[in-house]
Formats: C-alpha cells, sequence, structure tokens
C-alpha cells in the first residue's frame, strides 16, 4: 500500500516516536487531525480561491451571484450577524457587528442601534450613522434596482439621533422584521457613494473600490483575471489571520478545478462527483462537505401553458402527477449522478432550512403502482408504447440548461424511467437565458428548477403560495392549495419558532401528497481545500462566515504564504 | 491595381456589413434575454428588471437598437457586457491580441513547416516519402479538432504533467516572478495549444502547397529547365516554390475562417481566453452586445486577411487582377 | 490556358473509372466506408444492447471496456459499442443528406447565376463569397444554442443551408465559360430550352468537381456535427451520436479514457476514408482539367 508522504507538522518531535511505531505496526502513516485553535504565530499566508465566474459588482444591494455575495460579505459589515442556527424569528441568535448593542421599542415598530465607536471605512474614517440611513435608503430605492428591495419592504425608514445611535422604523410588527433589515442590507459608506446618482452606481467607478468596514479590504482587482483581498489589519473586529486571499478567475468549471489539482489554487467551492477520486489520491488536499440551503426537484406545470387559466391536460390531474413521481428511482438516481455524495430531497425545501422535516411521509417508489395508477386514469398504452388519453399523448419535454451536468444527467435518467410507464419525454436542453424564460413565463411542461432560498420561513411561501403565481413570483408549477396559503400564511405571522415548524411541516406534508414536483436532490456541497488552511464558522446559508477567521499554521507555509502583506511586483 | 484594391476593399465592407447585420438579428430573433438570467432570484419584481433593461436599452423596438448599435460601433463605442459587466470594448481588447498571439504563430510555423513538407513530398513525387507524408498529413486534415486537442491535453498534461493544462500564465505566482521567470510562465502555457493548432493549419494548407507545387512540376519551364541540367531536387527548390507561393498565399487567406473556428476548439480545450471562447461563452450568456461584437471583430479580420492575401498575389501577378 | 474542355470528351468516363478502381488509396478508402455503412444499416442486428437503454444506474455506470461491454459503459450505464454502432447511422445521415441538399440548392443557385448572368448573377456572387467569409462553426453555434437542442432535420437542414456556397461557385464558373462556346450558343440558336443546356451539358460538366466536393463535404458535416455535439448542442439526447458520446465523457476525459478513444477514432476513420476517397476522385479527374480555383473554393469549408 502506498504511503502517503506529507510534511511534518511543528509538533513532529512529540510524534516521530509515535509514528515510527505505526509505521512498524501498519506500514503506513495516517497524517493526524491538525491542532484545533490557531496560536498567535499562526497569523498569515494567502489563500488561493480557484472561481469559475467573475465577479461583476461588488456593491451590496447588488450581487446576484455566489461570488459576488462571498466578496460583498468579506468587504462590508452588517449591523448584526445571523446566529449559527439560522434563527429568523426575533433576535435570538443574532450577533453584534457593526452594531455593538441594540433596544427594541415596547410597541417593536422601532429598534435604536448603537453602533461601536471602534468601526472604520477602509479609508480611514468612522462609520456613522447616517451611513445607516443612506444603506437603508439605497436599497430601498427602485432607481438603483436592489433585487433585495422586497424584502426590506417592511421596514419604513431610518433616522439619526446621533452619529453613533440610528433607529430603525418598521411598519408592522412581524417576526422576521429584525431578520429583514439585518440580514439583507449590509452597511454602506455614504461619503464614497452619496455623490452618485443611485441609478448609476451599477455602472459606476466608485461602486468598485470596495471601500467597506469588513475585516478585508480591496487590494487589486484585474478584470477577467484575479481579484485580490487583502487583511484590513486596523479592523475594530480584530484582523483576519490570513493575510490574503485572492480569487483566480478561470473560464470555467474545468479549469478551475485544474488550478486546485495542480497546485495553483487552494480551494474551490463545489466539486463534483467525478473530481472525488482524484480528491482521494492527491496528498495535499482534502474534502470540505458543507451544509447549504440548495435543493433541485422537476417541476411539473399544473396549467396548460398553450392556454393559461386552463389546467394542464396531463399535469393537471393529481393522479399523474403521482404515478410519474413513483416511477422515478430517486435514489438510484442520486447514486449514480452524484455517489455517495449528495443527500436526496425530502420535499419542497432544503434539509438545512429551521422548519424543515425530513421525516415526511414520501411517495414511494414502485413502477407497478405507478402503471396501475396511469391505468386506472384512462391513460391507455397506444400503438408505440406511448400512453393516450382523450387523443392526448403522454409526451412532454424536460426543460433544463446546458450548463448544468447533474441536470443534464438527471433529465436523461428521468427520461428513461418515464419511457418504462409509457410517457415519451425529450430533453429541451436550452442555454440559461431561455429556461429563465420559460420559467417566469410559465410557458414550459417539466423543468428542472434549484432552489436557494433565504434561511427564513417566507422563502418557503415565496415558492409555493398562490401570492406567488405571477411573473415574479417563484411559484413555477403555478400550484393552488388554499390550505397551504392559509398553513404558509400562519407559519410566516407565528411569533413562536414551533408553531412555525408546526404549520410549514403541516403545509409540506400536503404539498408532497400533491406532488407539485419531483423532488430529487439537495446538490452535494464539497470544497476541495488544501490541507495546510483551517476552516472555522461554516453556516449553511454562507459557508464563507467565518473566512475572516481561517487559518494556516506558520510551520505549513509555503512560498505564496510567504508573500506577506506586500504589494504586488506588477501593478 | 489601385481600382483592385479598391474593389476588393469594397467587397470587404460590405461583407462585414452583411454578416454583422445577420448576426444582429438571428441573437434578438431567438427567444429569451439576458436579463431574466442575471436576476432570476426570489424577491425580484417585474419592476427591477424592467429597469435594468431600461438601462441598458433593451426595451427600445429593434431597428432603434440596430441603428444605435451601428452608429456606435462606427465610432469604436461597442457597448456594455452583461456578463463581464465591463465595457465590451475592454473585454474584446484583452481577448483579441491573446487569440492573434496563439493563431499569429500557429499560421507563421504551420506555413513554414507546411512549405517543408511539401519540398520534402514534391523532390520525389509518387515515392515513398511523398506518400507516407501524405497519409499523415490527410490523418491530421480528418482528424476532429477538439479531439486532436483534448488527446494532446491528455497526453502532455495529465498522463505526463509537463505542460500545464490551462491558462496563460500561472495563476497566483505571476506577479510576483522575475522578468525571465514571466517569459518562461508564458511560453510554457503557450506551448500545447500552439503545437494543436499548428498541427491542424499545417494539415490543411500543406496539402494545398503540395499540390499547388506538384500542379508547377510538369509544366514546361521547369522540363526545360531539368534537361538544362538541373538537378530536380534544386529545381523544386528553387523554381517552383517560388511560383507556387502565391496560390498558396490566396489559399492561406481562403482558410482563416477554418483557422478560426479550429482556433475556438482549441481555445475552449485549453481554456485559452482569446476570441472563439469569449463568443462562445457569449453566446450561451446571451450577452447581445458581446456577441455582435465579437463576430464583427472576427469577420473583420477574416476579410481582412483574405483581402491582404488577394492584394498581395494581385501586386504579384498582373494575370489576377483582371478577373 | 483558356477554358477547359468537358473532361469526357477527353479521357473518356470508361478510363477514368479503371483509374479510380486500380489506386489502392480509393480501394482502401471504399473498402472503409463500406464497412462503415453496412455495421450502420445493420446495426439493429450487430449492437448487443439499445442504444439508449440504461441497464442498471447504480451498479454499471461507466464501467471500462471489459468482456460484457467491450468498449464499457457511458455515465448512464448504457453500452458504448451499441451506441457507436447507431452513432454512424445518425453521421452518414447527417452527412449524406446535408451535403445531397447542399449540391442540390448549389447547383442549382450556381447554374442560374452562371446563365442568367447581369445583376442576378452579381448580387447572388456578393452574397456567396460574404457568406464563405463567414466562420461556418460560428453560425452553426449561434443557430444551434440560441434555439435550443436541434432535432435531426433541423440540424441537417442548418448544416446544408451553410453549406453550399463553393459549389454554386464551381458551377457558376463552369457555366459561365460553357455559355460562350460555340456548341451552346448553337444549341441556343436551335431552340435549346436552357434547361436542356443544363441537363444535357452543364451537369456533365459540373459531376467532376461536384462529386469530389461532396465526398469532402460529407467529411466536414461529420466533424461538424462531431464538434457541435462535443460542445453539447448538436443532437438531442438520447439520440447516440459520434460527438454525443464524446460529449458524455467529456467532463471526466482522462478517468473515462474509452468514451473519448473510440468515438474520436471512428470519427476519424469515416472522416478519413472519405477524404482520401476525395483526394483520388480529384486526382483520377486530372486537375488540369477541373476549372481554376477548385483547389481554392474546396479549401477546408468550416
Amino acid at each position: 500500500m502506498p504511503c502517503t508522504s506529507h510534511r511534518l507538522s511543528f509538533r513532529a518531535t512529540r510524534w516521530i516516536p509515535a509514528a515510527i511505531a505505526g509505521v512498524l505496526l501498519f506500514g503506513c502513516t495516517e497524517v493526524k487531525e491538525q491542532p484545533q485553535s490557531a496560536g498567535p504565530a499562526d497569523v498569515g499566508g494567502t489563500m488561493v480561491v480557484a472561481t469559475p465566474a467573475e465577479p461583476g459588482s461588488i456593491l451590496p444591494g447588488l450581487y446576484s451571484t455566489s461570488i459576488e455575495r462571498q466578496v460583498t460579505d468579506l468587504l462590508f459589515d452588517r449591523l448584526a450577524e445571523i446566529g449559527d442556527g439560522l434563527n429568523s424569528i426575533g433576535d435570538k441568535g443574532f450577533r453584534p457587528q457593526l452594531a455593538a448593542r441594540w433596544e427594541w421599542a415596547p410597541d417593536s415598530l422601532s429598534i435604536v442601534f448603537h453602533l461601536d465607536p471602534r468601526a472604520r471605512w477602509h479609508d480611514g474614517q468612522p462609520v456613522r450613522a447616517s451611513d445607516v440611513r443612506y444603506s437603508v435608503n439605497l436599497i430601498k430605492d427602485p432607481s438603483f434596482g436592489s433585487p433585495m428591495a422586497s424584502s426590506t419592504m417592511n421596514v419604513d425608514s431610518v433616522s439619526v439621533r446621533d452619529s453613533l445611535t440610528a433607529v430603525a422604523y418598521f411598519k408592522r410588527h412581524t417576526p422576521e422584521q429584525f431578520f429583514d433589515l439585518v440580514y439583507q442590507v449590509s452597511i454602506v459608506p455614504e461619503h464614497i457613494l452619496g455623490n452618485t446618482p443611485p441609478a448609476q452606481l451599477k455602472t459606476a467607478e466608485v461602486a468598485r473600490r470596495g471601500i467597506g468596514s469588513g475585516r478585508f479590504r480591496l487590494a487589486k482587482w484585474e478584470q477577467g483575471k484575479s481579484l485580490t483581498l487583502v487583511a484590513d489589519t486596523l479592523n475594530y473586529r480584530g484582523r483576519p489571520k490570513l493575510d490574503r486571499i485572492v480569487y483566480s478567475l478561470s473560464l470555467d468549471f474545468n479549469s478551475a478545478v485544474a488550478r486546485l489539482f495542480s497546485g495553483d489554487a487552494d480551494f474551490f467551492e463545489q466539486l463534483r462527483p467525478e473530481n472525488m477520486a482524484k480528491l482521494a489520491t492527491d496528498t495535499s488536499l482534502r474534502a470540505l462537505p458543507y451544509p447549504s440551503l440548495q435543493h433541485t426537484f422537476l417541476a411539473l406545470n399544473t396549467i396548460d401553458p398553450a392556454h393559461p387559466g386552463q389546467p394542464n391536460p396531463i399535469f393537471g390531474d393529481r393522479v399523474v402527477r403521482r404515478a410519474l413521481t413513483m416511477a422515478v428511482d430517486r435514489q438510484g438516481m442520486l447514486r449514480n449522478v452524484f455517489g455517495a455524495m449528495a443527500h436526496p430531497s425530502y420535499g419542497p425545501f432544503p434539509r438545512y432550512l429551521g422548519v424543515a422535516d425530513t421525516t415526511l411521509p414520501q411517495l414511494p417508489y414502485d413502477t407497478l403502482k405507478a402503471r396501475a395508477l396511469l391505468d386506472s386514469a384512462g391513460w391507455v398504452p397506444g400503438p408505440d408504447g406511448v400512453r393516450i388519453r382523450n387523443g392526448q399523448r403522454l409526451a412532454f419535454g424536460i426543460t433544463t440548461t446546458v450548463s448544468s451536468a447533474s441536470r443534464k444527467q438527471y433529465s436523461v435518467l428521468l427520461q428513461e424511467a418515464f419511457k418504462r410507464i409509457g410517457a415519451a419525454a425529450t430533453v429541451d436542453a436550452v442555454d440559461f437565458a431561455g429556461a429563465s424564460t420559460k420559467l417566469q413565463g410559465r410557458s414550459f411542461e417539466t423543468a428542472l428548477v434549484t432552489f436557494s432560498p433565504d434561511p427564513n420561513v417566507s422563502g418557503v411561501r415565496q415558492a409555493w403560495s398562490s401570492a406567488a403565481l405571477g411573473k415574479d413570483g417563484l411559484n413555477y408549477p403555478s400550484y393552488v392549495n388554499p390550505t397551504v396559503d392559509a398553513l404558509l400564511d400562519s407559519a410566516t405571522l407565528a411569533f413562536d419558532p414551533a408553531r412555525a415548524r408546526a404549520y410549514s411541516r403541516r403545509a409540506f406534508e400536503i404539498i408532497i401528497e400533491d406532488a407539485p414536483g419531483i423532488w430529487l436532490y439537495e446538490a452535494p456541497t464539497v470544497a476541495g481545500i488544501h490541507k495546510r488552511i483551517h476552516t472555522t464558522g461554516i453556516r449553511a446559508d454562507e459557508y464563507w462566515a467565518g473566512m475572516a477567521d481561517w487559518w494556516i499554521p506558520a510551520s505549513e507555509r509555503t512560498p505564496r504564504d510567504r508573500i506577506g502583506l506586500r504589494p504586488a511586483a506588477t501593478p | 491595381m489601385r481600382r483592385f484594391v479598391a474593389g476588393r476593399l469594397a467587397q470587404a465592407v460590405i461583407v462585414v456589413f452583411l454578416v454583422t447585420t445577420v448576426t444582429f438579428l438571428l441573437v434578438h430573433l431567438a427567444p429569451g434575454d439576458p436579463i431574466s438570467v442575471a436576476l432570476d432570484k426570489p424577491g425580484v419584481t417585474e419592476a427591477v428588471r424592467q429597469q435594468w433593461r431600461e438601462s441598458f436599452g433593451l426595451d427600445r423596438p429593434l431597428g432603434e437598437q440596430y441603428l444605435r448599435w451601428v452608429g456606435n460601433a462606427a465610432r469604436g463605442e461597442l457597448g456594455w457586457s452583461f456578463s463581464f459587466r465591463r465595457p465590451v470594448r475592454d473585454v474584446i481588447a484583452e481577448a483579441l491580441p491573446r487569440t492573434l498571439l496563439l493563431v499569429g504563430l500557429s499560421v507563421v510555423f504551420s506555413f513554414a513547416l507546411g512549405i517543408v513538407v511539401a519540398v520534402l513530398q514534391t523532390e520525389r513525387p509518387g515515392g515513398h516519402r511523398d506518400r507516407w507524408l501524405g497519409r499523415i498529413l490527410l490523418l491530421l486534415y480528418s482528424v476532429p479538432d477538439f479531439w486532436l486537442a483534448l488527446v494532446v491535453l491528455l497526453l502532455f498534461a495529465y498522463r505526463v504533467p509537463i505542460f500545464p493544462p490551462s491558462g496563460i500564465v500561472d495563476p497566483v505566482l505571476h506577479d510576483y516572478m522575475s522578468f525571465s521567470g514571466r517569459l518562461a510562465d508564458r511560453l510554457r502555457h503557450l506551448v500545447l495549444p500552439v503545437t494543436t493548432l499548428t498541427l491542424l493549419a499545417t494539415a490543411a494548407i500543406s496539402r494545398h502547397q503540395r499540390s499547388a507545387l506538384a500542379e508547377v512540376m510538369p509544366s514546361d519551364w521547369m522540363r526545360t529547365a531539368i534537361a538544362k541540367g538541373l538537378s530536380h531536387r534544386r529545381a523544386v527548390r528553387r523554381h517552383a516554390l517560388r511560383n507556387a507561393l502565391l496560390p498558396s498565399i490566396t489559399l492561406a487567406g481562403l482558410y482563416l475562417p477554418a483557422l478560426a473556428a479550429g482556433a475556438l476548439f482549441v481555445e475552449k480545450v485549453y481554456s485559452w481566453p482569446g476570441m472563439g471562447l469569449l463568443a462562445a461563452n457569449a453566446i450561451v450568456a446571451r450577452d447581445y452586445p458581446l456577441i455582435t461584437a465579437s463576430v464583427l471583430i472576427t469577420s473583420v479580420a477574416v476579410a481582412f486577411g483574405a483581402l491582404l492575401a488577394d492584394v498581395a498575389v494581385a501586386a504579384a501577378d498582373p494575370r489576377v487582377r483582371v478577373s | 490556358m483558356g477554358s477547359p474542355a468537358p473532361f469526357a470528351s477527353i479521357i473518356g468516363p470508361r478510363r477514368t473509372f479503371s483509374r479510380l478502381l486500380h489506386d489502392s488509396r480509393t480501394r482502401i478508402a471504399i473498402v472503409v466506408l463500406l464497412i462503415v455503412a453496412l455495421s450502420a444499416v445493420f446495426a439493429p442486428l450487430l449492437a448487443p444492447y439499445d442504444p439508449t437503454a440504461q441497464l442498471d444506474i447504480v451498479r454499471l455506470p461507466s464501467q471500462p471496456p471489459s468482456f460484457a461491454h467491450p468498449m464499457g459503459t457511458d455515465p448512464y450505464s448504457r453500452d458504448v459499442l451499441s451506441r457507436l454502432l447507431y452513432g454512424g447511422r445518425i453521421s452518414l445521415s447527417v452527412g449524406l443528406g446535408a451535403v445531397l441538399l447542399a449540391m442540390s440548392f448549389g447547383i442549382a443557385v450556381g447554374a442560374a447565376a452562371g446563365f442568367i448572368g447581369g445583376a442576378v448573377d452579381a448580387v447572388l456572387m456578393r452574397f456567396v463569397d460574404a457568406a464563405l467569409s463567414i466562420p461556418r462553426l460560428l453560425v452553426l453555434i449561434m443557430v444551434a444554442s440560441l434555439w435550443g437542442s436541434l432535432g435531426l432535420i433541423p440540424l441537417t437542414l442548418l448544416m446544408a443551408g451553410t453549406g453550399w456556397f463553393a459549389v454554386s461557385r464551381l458551377v457558376r464558373a463552369e457555366t459561365l465559360a460553357l455559355r460562350e462556346r460555340e456548341f451552346i450558343v448553337a444549341a441556343r440558336a436551335l431552340g435549346a430550352s436552357p434547361t436542356r443546356i443544363l441537363v444535357r451539358h452543364v451537369l456533365p460538366n459540373v459531376a467532376a468537381p461536384a462529386l469530389v466536393a461532396a465526398t469532402l463535404g460529407i467529411a466536414n458535416v461529420i466533424l461538424l456535427e462531431a464538434g457541435l455535439s462535443y460542445l453539447g448542442i448538436g443532437v438531442r439526447p438520447p439520440t447516440a451520436s459520434w460527438g454525443a458520446i464524446i460529449q458524455d465523457g467529456a467532463e471526466r476525459v482522462s478517468d473515462l479514457w474509452w468514451l473519448t478513444l473510440f468515438p474520436g477514432l471512428a470519427i476519424l476513420v469515416t472522416v478519413f476514408a472519405c477524404n482520401a476517397l476525395g483526394d483520388a476522385l480529384r486526382d483520377a479527374f486530372d486537375p488540369r482539367q477541373l476549372p481554376r480555383g477548385t483547389d481554392a473554393t474546396l479549401a477546408k469549408e468550416a
């Protein structure tokens, strides 16, 4: 058996006798788990993140991709940070960030935030309450065009009591009012951005300077090549352990992964199952699985795309939807596409959502029963094996995107599964824009949809209630059930987390029975990371939440780490 | 001569105009638009999307968009790229030199290699060497571009990892290298893509060079020269080559569109961030301004190349100008 | 040199044919193409499995070549050998279909331009010249990716629609040359209709370069279809085309080498045979007799 050779850690002197014993006993030395906490000398180092997507805008409020979110979160601060339990009701679990403390008014219609007097912008100016007011107004300004605007609708305004005290006023007392304000709004500097009209901030140069109050500052941004963050050594929350994070831009997934495996990069956010074998044999990398809020399902359009308002001739019938669900070997497909890496999806929610319940009764995988159901509903096999009823063939398209390999794989597997019970599916692989158009216009028949919701209860309501039927809403299957509506409304208005969970659970049960979608998988989120980097603070909504505290032991420095804080030779 | 050049120039302009108009129409008539892509998030209202569309000018009638685009393009203003969030001009300005470097080097090497091979072949036409070289070239000519690139990548970047598998420079350490280190880094990254593209280009060009040479061989003046005592080899090298060079240049010019296509696959396999890869990715992202601009630039380059080739041949051979 | 004389009257079809057959290149190429064609036609008999059948998605995906599966299985646990055999059908049918259509259309347009002459000729040829300088692959990628995945017939039509330009130029040149010859002038004076002249005189003369162009054209279309399928915008799943098989293994080229090797070899062998045949045809038709510029217009139209 080949021995994994590895540079000895700094406590080698203690381990050498043990290692020798190990070699003698087992013929090989396994790397022991490294020390858990950073010593004072373990400050410094460079982490290179391979990313297949360039951040377009690093202004909070304008981000739309995950890389933009990540860079924005490292450069800018929020008033408070959500707790690890992802509680979004009230302010339980939230930790102070820019706001050192806060007080609720007795009627809960306003909250007074006291800012940390040590907080500074990266250009040295102090963070003031007027910045908070400016940031909230900016998000709410329609000309700014922030996708977060609708989340902050309950926030009425922010007033400035003095330079370090801001008062936020709310329109109504709702369970998630604190979350809506604090989670969605990152605080930006008024003195830098205030002179530009909000409508122009999308493309303005000032918006690309990345001047925030976060523990990292923007050192260099070379379009198409790399984006470098460097430690803010005088930050009010303490300097980060790492000196530098370099986002190294590749053009696509494969070249990004290649960078990781060739040693050019230290971190890659989401490996695919086919990379895992290579990862296992690579002595300098390890797998870092982390929780996430993504889940994927096959949406079945319950209305007729050709005649909006009329039920779909195939999917309008609950029996057909249930039969199609039973034809799918969800576990088998999961094993085929993701190996042992992914989790199955147990309903219209990701498992790490606070109100999720993975023990709800599921429809079984039973092709005999599926066929029997279709027979009983009047779908008779035609001459070519495809079922027909009243002249309508059981034939439909599966819309998916060209770019996603796992979704493409699933669509081919689903096609075959449906074929076995007499349904003829065609795979319509379109580009991203085409798929989005079809989904928003509800002109698809079935489509593979991936949701990555916010960690709050309203997210579910945004996808499955009748309020979300229109073009702006995410209710792609056009699913309508008044009982579910009532339950989801109650869940979002419940101040008690236990009651919110009970209402949601009942709603989920009904949705699973109605089968407006086939719940397929929760994509495995496994990062590839260099072994010398220790991680901490990983949360399901943002794995980078604790990135400022990731560290590299002093004894495991590589040439890249020794760059230190000096600027680049070529500007 | 001047009239010839003017005629060809006008033709090239018409070609470019036609190409871009057709591209513009194709792109805008296809279903979907880029704003839906970028803003497919929960909570994004139609109002917000509309606002973004307005700021990029996507809601105007097609005719107006086209005229605005043509007017801007004539001034060198090529619009704003959605997928890169930068001016199109900047994106292309970065990608174009990379493709020119790759294609330029490959053309030069393949031209030279092709002539050498063609000469080796026609020294003894029909002989052993001629036939075997011919078969190897035909093999290279028949291989799918992307497959050759994949095989070369597999062999020399993964199985025997001597060259880097992608990119133009080391993504992190390049900036911190010495001058000679940086040069070596760039060269290392160039080897595989240039080798692949050269092999592909040589296969195509060399066939025509050989047939051009072979065409010239039986001609009377060649036979006279040989009869006068010139050795066969020297006859080929001195006289035939010069005469076969001209049609060779024309053919090289005509091969440009195919070279652009070949470069696309090579760029994709090696993640070489040039025009080909840019265009392919822009099409997937429905980045309208970027698509139309990159097709425009590529057509201009191709048309210009063909024009140069035609003019060069016409300058050397007066008979051509008449046709 | 003046306009080329019709080859048939100088060499004679029988002599050309025998020259062809004696060329060993031609013989090997024909044999290879026959093998490919026959294995495509008899695929249902030769293939051990259904090309779209997912045999066991948990235990059999991505298996290397073995006794049970001589060319391995793909990530959907489908047998690669069966898919390769059926893939031949796709490549050959798209290739032949596209080229036949392109030839017909190209000959029609070229003859019309050459015969009618004047403004019609000028406009048509300007258009053809413009089209020839657009990289064909770029157009294909644009249409294929913007309109979503194409079925076989739209794909064939698209290939045909982008591949008729070279032939039309050839035919036009030939028609122009013929128009002035005495026997044509005489024939027209005698009242022969343009169609008759076209069929009896023009067509036999363009047959030679057209045949060469057709053979090389098939090779090109096969390569383009493979390229499009490799990019993921060619034939629709679960159709088995050689390029699609490569695409299925494209993410893991170094691991699933059999998905790249076998279809790649199939493409290489078929295209090589087509090109060899085209070369042999061109040499048999005596290059001096072909219209000037044939070589140029037959440059790899990609």
